[in-house]
């Protein structure tokens, strides 16, 4: 066997690989669609707005209903010190620079 | 300004592009001043040897612009859940006013990049660099065209603001606006039919006619971009209606969706590629006369115009298959 | 076409042997690449698909919740409101919403306490997240014992725990009976946490919105499609950050390759030379050239893909949970759902390929144009 046949085998796995892998994810989606319409029918029930991925505070718990538009969220010169809340956009008034 | 992935990319594309044609261009200034294939002397040799450098990078350029056209589309149209009133790349665009001549200038440097392709291709064939000037001034007219573009882009990504309410396909394209998207919306679904058969025949027709008789080349590349801009026309004013079974949605981008099994690749990626080869056989025909291309360019254009009739001739079968596949009848109404 | 395929395999041949024949070097470039792919492709997957599910569960949030707003602070809101801002137009229901947040000293944590309105909780009741029982290690039948404003401890018996399919949503919550919510928090019966409003149909929810400020000045409504925006936008700014983040390293590599691709062995130039003495031609050399940098940059890309996505959805993306988990000691435990898109990849795709060709084309053209009697001599 040549080396360039080598190559394209090798090249070839791998492609099929990755096309495996975007099958994979449909597969996955969709065999996901069950769980997550329990996840939004749970959503619904409780009228819950937000993912609970970030617990640490209470402005990032809630990050669609916290007032993100006051300037310290705990006491006066409370300086944000959440590791999520620094990854956080801020507010698009500040970024647009006015 | 939103910071995404695809719009960092596609800014860093542009940059890199445009100071790669910076440097091609400023390259081709000095060759169209001083290339002289008789000489020995050391600039002729420095040039000589630099010119490969030039074709790899602006090759690299439209090749990195041909990716970079189609990730600005897919990218349009997947933000357009960011913005209030988007529904589609059409939204994306409109956020302000640079998104659309962005994208036209993305399409010309397209197309220019084809033509400067073949161009190369058909010198790197010949034995005494025949071009040399034809192409390295083309890359001056070309050079504008990237930076602006770079400029353009970059305004346009640094005014998207995520609060702008934007108007979506449904009130741009139809009939009873203004502007050039209603002016096209407007237009007749049976006219528009009647010119794309008619473009369509004249083009295949000149084609065929060079495939037998190589001549008129020119007239091939014309009739082609002609077809090219009334498919355009034709794919808003209908057959886009027959691909969503709706009589009055015209929008030119919602095909490209997922929901609409991606027809709007199937049509515009041959219809891109039909157009380019032809504007690149069109671009070498007037050139067969120079002594060392009198062998070359009629084999090239030979498989240009072939290659091209073939894709032109997919685009009206997939555009067939989307008016014939469709559930929606039209019949009584428009024709 | 026949002849050309033949020239580029014998071009690959040539580019694999000469490629082989420097194995640490080229294996160590190899290495890098993938691990640079990998980097990025991990961030943009996991982003995506957390994206992505967000979208898609939260699009059944409430269509607009309304604060009250108290020096510039969200506060109670008085069930008089409900009446206070009469009939709108398109509104098909309207009620209030009771939910806090409690500080568990025990395990330093907050949980976010909630009365639902789905299911009818005895006094002492109470329904627990998942990430809850596992902190805390409780089961069904079990008492977790808080500690009140008043100073009062107040039991609650664990009746059931929230499925751990919707853990994204549910990870801290404790459902309480609506009486005990008043007691243990001290609010007065007819005060809220905010209103929620229900609309049919989404096209009048901006009217609404207006509406609600105009005669409810000292409130904020919220709405859904807010909801969504917001996480729209953490999402993409947390990737671009990161991405912003590893530009320094997509730099360092490909000053590293630029590096490679330009400072050639002394051998390598020999070999250069001799191609080019037996009659190679610069363009060959760039052609071969070009096989080796696409050879390189195939397998890293793919390479690197491929354990990305591996390390995002079957490792759960293990490496990049203590980031994400930051301080929260409540984490969901979730398995993500792959969503993959083509512009996940051409992004990817040019993040890592294009300025790898970059960095190489010079160096090449170098290399290639070299004159072969001043190598060999």
């Amino acid at each position: 066997m040549r080396k360039s046949d080598l190559f394209i085998l090798y090249l070839g796995t791998l492609s099929g690989l990755l096309l495996l892998s975007l099958v994979d994810a449909g597969n996955r989606s969709h065999l996901a669609t069950q769980q997550l319409a329990e996840t939004r029918r749970e959503v619904r029930a409780l009228e819950l707005t937000d993912l609970s991925l970030f617990t640490e505070a209470r402005y990032t718990r809630h990050l669609s209903q916290s007032d993100r538009h006051t300037p310290f969220q705990d006491h006066p010169l409370a300086l944000e010190h959440f590791p999520s809340g620094s990854l956080v956009a801020p507010p698009t008034l500040l970024r647009s620079g006015r | 300004m939103l910071l995404n992935p695809a719009i960092l990319a596609l800014s860093i594309v542009s940059f890199v592009v445009a100071c790669m044609m910076l440097l091609a261009t400023g390259f081709g200034l000095q060759v169209v001043r001083h290339w002289d294939i008789g000489s020995g002397s050391e600039l002729q040799l420095t040039m000589e040897r630099r010119t490969y450098l030039i074709s790899t990078l602006v090759a690299f350029s439209f090749m990195a612009e041909l990716v970079a056209l189609l990730l600005f589309i897919y990218n349009a149209e997947q933000i357009s859940s960011q913005f209030v009133g988007a529904m589609c790349a059409t939204g994306v665009l409109n956020v302000d006013p640079y998104g659309w001549p962005t994208l036209y200038l993305k399409i010309a440097i397209f197309f220019s990049g084809a033509v400067w392709l073949t161009l190369n291709h058909v010198d790197n064939k010949a034995r005494d660099y025949p071009l040399v000037r034809v192409k390295y001034g083309l890359l001056l007219l070309i050079l504008p065209l990237v930076i602006a573009e770079l400029v353009l882009q970059t305004r346009y990504f640094l005014g998207m603001d995520p609060d702008i309410i934007t108007s979506c396909c449904g009130s741009l394209f139809t009939p009873e606006g203004q502007g050039v998207a209603a002016e096209l919306s407007g237009v007749e679904p049976g006219t528009a039919m009647l010119l794309l058969t008619v473009s369509g025949a004249a083009a295949l027709l000149t084609g065929g006619w060079y495939l037998f008789q190589r001549k008129s080349g020119i007239a091939f590349a014309v009739t082609s971009l002609t077809t090219f801009l009334i498919a355009l026309l034709a794919i808003v004013s209908c057959v886009a209606l027959y691909i969503y079974e709706h009589p009055h949605h015209h929008c030119p981008f919602c095909i490209l969706k997922e929901g609409h099994d991606f027809m709007g690749y199937y049509l515009y990626i041959p219809l891109f590629i039909a157009t380019a080869m032809a504007l690149g056989a069109g671009a070498i025909a007037p050139l067969r006369n120079i002594t060392s291309l009198k062998e070359i360019i009629p084999a090239e254009s030979r498989q240009l115009i072939g290659v091209s009739m073939l894709f032109m001739l997919l685009f009206y079968l997939v555009a067939a298959y989307a008016i014939l596949g469709s559930n929606l009848t039209m019949v009584e109404v428009w024709w | 076409m026949k002849a050309f395929i033949r020239k580029q395999r014998y071009l690959i041949d040539f580019t694999l042997s000469s490629l082989l024949r420097r194995p640490g070097k080229n294996l160590g470039l190899l290495v890098v690449y993938s691990l640079i792919v990998f980097l990025l492709a991990s961030v943009m997957l996991f982003t995506h698909a957390l994206r992505s599910e967000a979208r898609l569960v939260l699009a059944d949030s409430p269509e607009i919740i309304l604060q009250r707003m108290v020096a510039g602070r969200h506060d109670l809101i008085p069930g008089s409101y409900l009446e206070k801002m009469g009939r709108i137009r398109g509104v098909i229901g309207k009620h209030g919403r009771l939910w806090g947040y409690f500080y568990d000293p025990a395990v330093q944590a907050n949980y976010t306490l909630m009365v639902p309105r789905d299911r009818q909780l005895a006094e002492d009741e109470a329904v627990i997240g998942a990430a809850i029982a596992r902190t805390r290690g409780v089961s069904r039948g079990d008492f977790l014992t808080f500690r009140s404003t008043d100073g009062n401890a107040y039991s609650f018996r664990v009746s059931a725990i929230l499925a751990s399919d919707s853990e994204l949503v549910s990870a801290d919550l404790i459902l309480v009976s609506e009486q005990r919510f008043r007691t243990f928090f001290g609010i007065p019966e007819g005060y809220y946490t905010d209103l929620v409003l229900n609309v049919r149909n989404p096209k009048e929810l901006r009217k609404v919105a207006e509406k609600l400020t105009l005669r409810l000045p000292d409130t904020r409504p919220i709405l859904r499609d807010e909801i969504l925006r917001t996480y729209d936008a953490i999402f993409n700014w947390r990737q671009g950050i990161v991405f912003v983040l590893l530009t320094g390293t997509i730099l360092a590599f490909v000053i590293f390759a630029w590096d490679k691709a330009s400072g050639l062995s002394a051998e390598e130039r020999r070999e250069i030379g001799i191609l080019k003495a037996i009659g190679w031609e610069t363009s060959d050399v760039i052609r071969m050239k070009f096989w080796e940098g696409a050879i390189i940059s195939l397998s890293a890309f793919l390479l690197g893909y491929l354990t990305a996505y591996g390390h995002v959805f079957y490792a759960n993306a293990g490496l990049f949970e203590p980031v994400l988990k930051g301080w929260s000691v409540l984490y969901p435990e979730f398995r993500l759902t792959p969503f993959i898109d083509g512009l996940q990849l051409a992004t990817l795709f040019f993040f890592t390929v294009f300025p790898y060709t970059v960095a190489t084309i010079v160096p090449i053209w170098r290399a290639a144009i070299t004159d072969p009697d001043t190598v060999m001599r």
